[in-house]
């Protein structure tokens, strides 16, 4: 089964792999092993859109078929059995409203293990350093679509800083953030898209691959 | 002797319809851009620049004559509202009336497609387009069927608080009228204003890829890309069935003596080229096509990352109009197109946003020595709208670059 899921998913049959996924579980199939299947199909989908293999379509079915899936294999799962790779808070900053980049990179950074704590959007820089304060992250994660977000970014970094929280790396993303961006807003990495969001977060708390 | 407004007006014109026809201006054209900066170089905020027609003029004019690129995008700020053009599809006198959505027409609908500052964001936040799902899979028969049909009368009372039932609906047509008929006198004075510092007339006309019409109003961005797997013979028919009246739409503009159309895409980066290919391309190619046959030309703005699909491009008929990207390689993109396709784009936006004048300086001077050679090339942000912050100095620095370099 494993193979034959792990291949449905990567390969996009949506129906195929839900179907299956549920068979498995229905018939006394080990739900853990059931989402690290669906963990390692969503890294190499990531990975075939690195290599340009697959596009925004394929990330945003790829993380519907693993929501679809997830909904009723994780609670099948005990709290505490699966191990996180680290906590991550996230919003688009104030003054931009959209969602889409910072769904995307949610669904495939908890697909790869981290916890996600969705704090929304056009939120203010009081209130990331307020969620911050209260979640104890190891990444910061802050996304935004329009330019204006860019002196968001800057604002919000600078007020996190100003609160004293510096044991949390600072990742930016969104379709307009670039390496001077990256500069500018003082974050600790940036990246365009959610596969090499994931890759990055992942190194911003030493793990490998 | 300083050149006057008639003959800055008219080597500006001629410097970006050069560039367009393929041909070498007298330098490379540079496209301006607007954005939040606009409003904050005049110490004004975005809710001024959406409700406030003074304030939006004098904040225009001081950053227009303070900032002299060859053409201009600052101004009024509008969004989106091409459902509206399809739901008036069959009069051509009012369907390129339709095609944005304003701070006091987004009262007057009441539309959830947009958010304006002063309303449901702050005044300082600028006017944004977020979409949504106002039509359910079951309906995509509906929509083949008669697609102004279904957008007038089924999905327009669901996507506007004010167009709910035929009642509110007649009231809401006629204050809509009323606004563009008062608005008109503004536009009047604000083109005045472009001819006083020496800005070309560009007639511009607007098209729009008809798969957008349903992932940006209808179904919603991630909802159409999902049907596209889901339902794809259904999403096909559709789109073809819009086709027909995005046509009539973009043709309808050339009544007003219009000679270019502007194309804002958004699927395009979503997709991959076999989906491109088949749902989206060879709909949009037919817009574009049925304009260049009454000799217009099209400037297609291929957001984020066209590098994918640059190929197809090719397919359309040489000198049909410019590809303007966001973050496609505009150097590879030249190297593709060169005598088929005027290039548009090249300046990152956060370079002008983060960078010094000296780092902007050497990347014009480096850029424009690969593509300034045969001509056919706009300079142009890949984002025309800059952060409120924007050093001024690096606005100067970019066109100053130009005039050495181009």
């Amino acid at each position: 089964m494993q193979e034959e899921l792990f291949t449905k998913i990567v390969d996009m049959d949506e129906e195929g792999s839900i179907k299956l996924a549920k068979e498995y579980l229905e018939s006394g199939g080990n739900p853990q092993k059931l989402l690290e299947v669906c963990r390692n199909a969503m890294g190499v989908i990531g990975d075939k859109f690195e290599k340009g293999e697959y596009f925004l379509s394929e990330l945003i079915l790829g993380g519907e078929i693993f929501g679809s899936i997830m909904e009723f294999t994780l609670p099948h799962i005990k709290e505490g059995e699966s191990e996180k790779l680290g906590k991550i808070v996230l919003g688009t900053v104030k003054d931009d409203i959209h969602n889409i980049g910072k769904d995307i990179f949610k669904a495939f950074v908890e697909a790869a293990g981290f916890e996600v704590i969705d704090i929304g959007v056009d939120v203010p820089e009081e209130e990331f350093v307020k969620q911050v304060k209260e979640h104890k992250p190891d990444i910061i994660g802050m996304s935004c679509l329009i330019t204006a977000g860019i002196s968001s970014m800057k604002r919000t970094v600078e007020a996190i800083k100003a609160a004293g929280i510096t044991d949390a790396k600072i990742i930016i993303g969104g379709g307009r953030v670039d390496e001077e961006v990256r500069q500018l807003a003082g974050a600790d990495a940036w990246a365009d898209d959610a596969a090499k969001g994931v890759r990055l977060c992942k190194e911003l708390v030493g793990v490998k691959g | 002797m300083a050149k006057s407004a008639q003959e800055l007006a008219k080597e500006r014109l001629a410097r970006i319809e050069a560039a367009i026809n393929l041909q070498e201006p007298d330098r490379v054209p540079v496209w301006g851009f607007g954005g939040d900066i606009v409003p904050a170089y005049s110490g004004y905020t975005n809710y001024d620049m959406c409700y406030d027609e003074e304030k939006t003029l004098k904040a225009s004019e001081k950053f227009m004559r303070d900032f002299p690129f060859d053409s201009s995008m600052a101004g009024i700020t509008g969004l989106d509202g091409r459902v509206f053009c399809m739901a008036f599809a069959e009069y051509d006198d009012l369907s390129p009336l339709m095609t944005f959505i304003t701070g006091p027409i987004h009262d007057i609908l009441g539309d959830k497609y947009t958010r304006f500052p002063g309303r449901e964001i702050d005044k300082t936040a600028p006017a944004q387009f977020i979409g949504g799902t106002f039509m359910e899979p079951d309906e995509y028969d509906q929509l083949i069927e008669d697609p102004v049909k279904f957008i007038a009368e089924t999905v327009l009372p669901r996507a506007c608080r004010n167009l709910e039932t035929p009642r509110q609906a007649m009231a809401t047509w006629v204050r809509l009228g009323m606004e563009i008929a008062r608005s008109g006198a503004f536009m009047a004075e604000f083109g005045k204003m472009n001819a006083e510092l020496g800005y070309p007339p560009f007639p511009m006309g607007w098209g729009y890829a008809p798969l957008d019409i349903i992932g940006d109003f209808l179904r919603g961005v991630s909802n159409v890309v999902l049907d596209i797997r889901r339902y794809p013979d259904k999403v096909k028919k559709a789109t073809e069935a819009i086709t027909e009246w995005m046509i009539k739409y973009a043709l309808a503009y050339t009544k007003m003596g219009t000679k270019y159309a502007m194309f804002p895409l958004h699927l395009n980066e979503y997709l991959s080229p076999k989906l491109y290919n088949e749902f989206y391309w060879p709909y949009l190619k037919k817009v574009i096509l049925a304009l260049h046959e009454v000799g217009v030309k099209s400037i297609v703005f291929f957001e984020g990352r066209h590098e994918q699909h640059l190929e197809t491009i090719l397919e359309l008929p040489k000198g049909w109009g410019a590809a303007y990207f966001e973050k496609t390689d505009v150097v590879k993109a030249k190297k593709l197109l060169q005598g088929h396709t005027c290039v548009m784009g090249g300046i990152p936006i956060t370079l002008i946003a983060g960078g010094t004048p000296a780092e902007i300086d050497k990347f014009v001077k480096d850029l424009l020595e690969q593509v300034k050679p045969g001509g056919g090339f706009i300079l142009a942000p890949g984002v025309a709208a800059a952060p409120a912050d924007t050093p001024l100095e690096n606005i100067t620095a970019l066109i100053e670059a130009v005039e050495k370099y181009g």
